[in-house]
């Protein structure tokens, strides 16, 4: 498979999993007034923080 | 499988980069070289777009009442407004913000 | 030890081996041990999952639960509890489809509207709304899609691209790829990417009929 559409394949896959599906209510829901908004999203975020902070620190 | 026309273009133009896709942060020392500000607008940013991506689901399910939409878009005006203020401040702009997908080499 | 909980099945078997199955009323639920403090936006997690999610598709269909779910047994069987029933409907009413999607870029972006015209939060957002529905594609397209695959839903997820999801017998899988090549000749400038299969995402959240 050509490399560009490998990538696409790879994100498809990706977006697929992380942007669709059932959204079970997480530990982490950030709210605006009473609407629950993001739930899922925000435990990436966090684990891409946490990622980060790691990686300065070396 | 996938079938597609124009691989180019799509991998432009389809909204693969906002998505939630962690980055290989270690293949990227840019992000935690270029100072804290960055760092944490660009978390900011991330979370503002999430967001603004969930509202816009929520109004297409259109289960949400009146006074929740004018709730929900003062707050996102807000938002952007402060990211805004935020982005001047720190002499920062968006594609310093930017937190991109990086070439699929990454991915190995 | 917790899971990261991938999607919700008829039966053990449509589960196991490919990985661990946890019931939850008269269902089961395919998950994935990890260790406690594995973070999950893990780029490897992510790929392993994707992984598994195929090869249980290949099994039988199931309903997708978005990725990011993750717990002990107890604490996944209690967040899932109410909603068992419903899946049960839909696994036993889909038990024999996939999702297929199509993605089109569409030809012209929507302007994204500017907060500084509004002094009504509801006024933007409805505005951001509507710049996200108003994207739209070649009618001729359009219908060649719907034909090429099947009833499905148009969904605007975004202000550039428009998508298409449908529900689909897995042995018209094949057919419906062959199809797929057809539309790239017929139309060989419009940037489309037909995907699948899928288990149960976009039609996920349905009552069932």
């Amino acid at each position: 498979m050509d490399e560009t559409l490998e990538e696409l394949s790879l994100l498809e896959a990706l977006d697929h999993l992380l942007d669709r599906g059932v959204v079970i209510a997480g530990e982490a829901v950030i709210s605006i007034g009473d609407v629950d908004l993001l739930y899922l999203g925000l435990n990436i975020v966090l684990a891409n923080v946490d990622a980060i902070v790691r990686t300065g620190r070396k | 499988m996938i079938v597609a026309n124009d691989e180019a273009t799509l991998r432009q133009q389809l909204a693969f980069t906002d998505s939630m896709i962690p980055e290989r942060i270690s293949a990227d020392p840019e992000i935690v070289e270029n100072g804290l500000a960055k760092l944490v607008l660009s978390i900011i940013e991330l979370i503002r777009r999430l967001l603004e991506k969930q509202a816009l689901r929520r109004m297409d399910a259109g289960n949400l009442s009146d006074d929740e939409i004018e709730k929900l878009g003062t707050a996102l005006m807000k938002l952007e407004e402060k990211m805004n203020e935020l982005k001047r401040t720190f002499g920062l702009s968006d594609d310093d913000l930017n937190l991109k997908l990086g070439p699929v080499k990454m991915w190995e | 030890m917790k899971s990261v909980i991938i999607g919700a099945h008829l039966q053990r078997d449509d589960i196991e081996p490919v990985a661990e199955a946890l019931a939850v009323g008269d269902l089961f639920l395919s998950g994935l041990p990890v260790a406690d403090d594995q973070p999950l936006g893990d780029r490897d997690l992510l790929l392993r999952v994707a992984k598994v999610r195929a090869a249980l598709l290949d099994r039988a269909t199931f309903i997708a639960i978005r990725y990011g779910f993750a717990g002990s047994p107890p604490e996944v069987a209690s967040k899932c509890a109410a909603h068992v029933e419903r899946w049960r409907a839909l696994l036993e009413q889909h038990r024999d489809e996939v999702e297929m999607t199509l993605k089109v870029v569409a030809p012209e972006q929507q302007p994204r509207p500017d907060r500084r015209d509004f002094t009504s939060g509801g006024d933007y957002l409805k505005a951001l709304h509507a710049a996200t529905t108003a994207v739209d594609v070649d009618p001729d397209f359009r219908a060649a899609v719907e034909n090429a695959i099947g009833k499905g839903r148009w969904l605007h997820r975004d202000q550039a691209s428009l998508e298409f999801a449908a529900l689909v017998a897995r042995d018209a899988v094949e057919r419906v790829r062959v199809a797929g090549e057809e539309l790239k000749q017929r139309f060989p400038r419009v940037p489309f990417l037909l995907s699948g299969p899928w288990p149960l995402e976009v039609f996920a959240d349905d009552r069932g009929e």
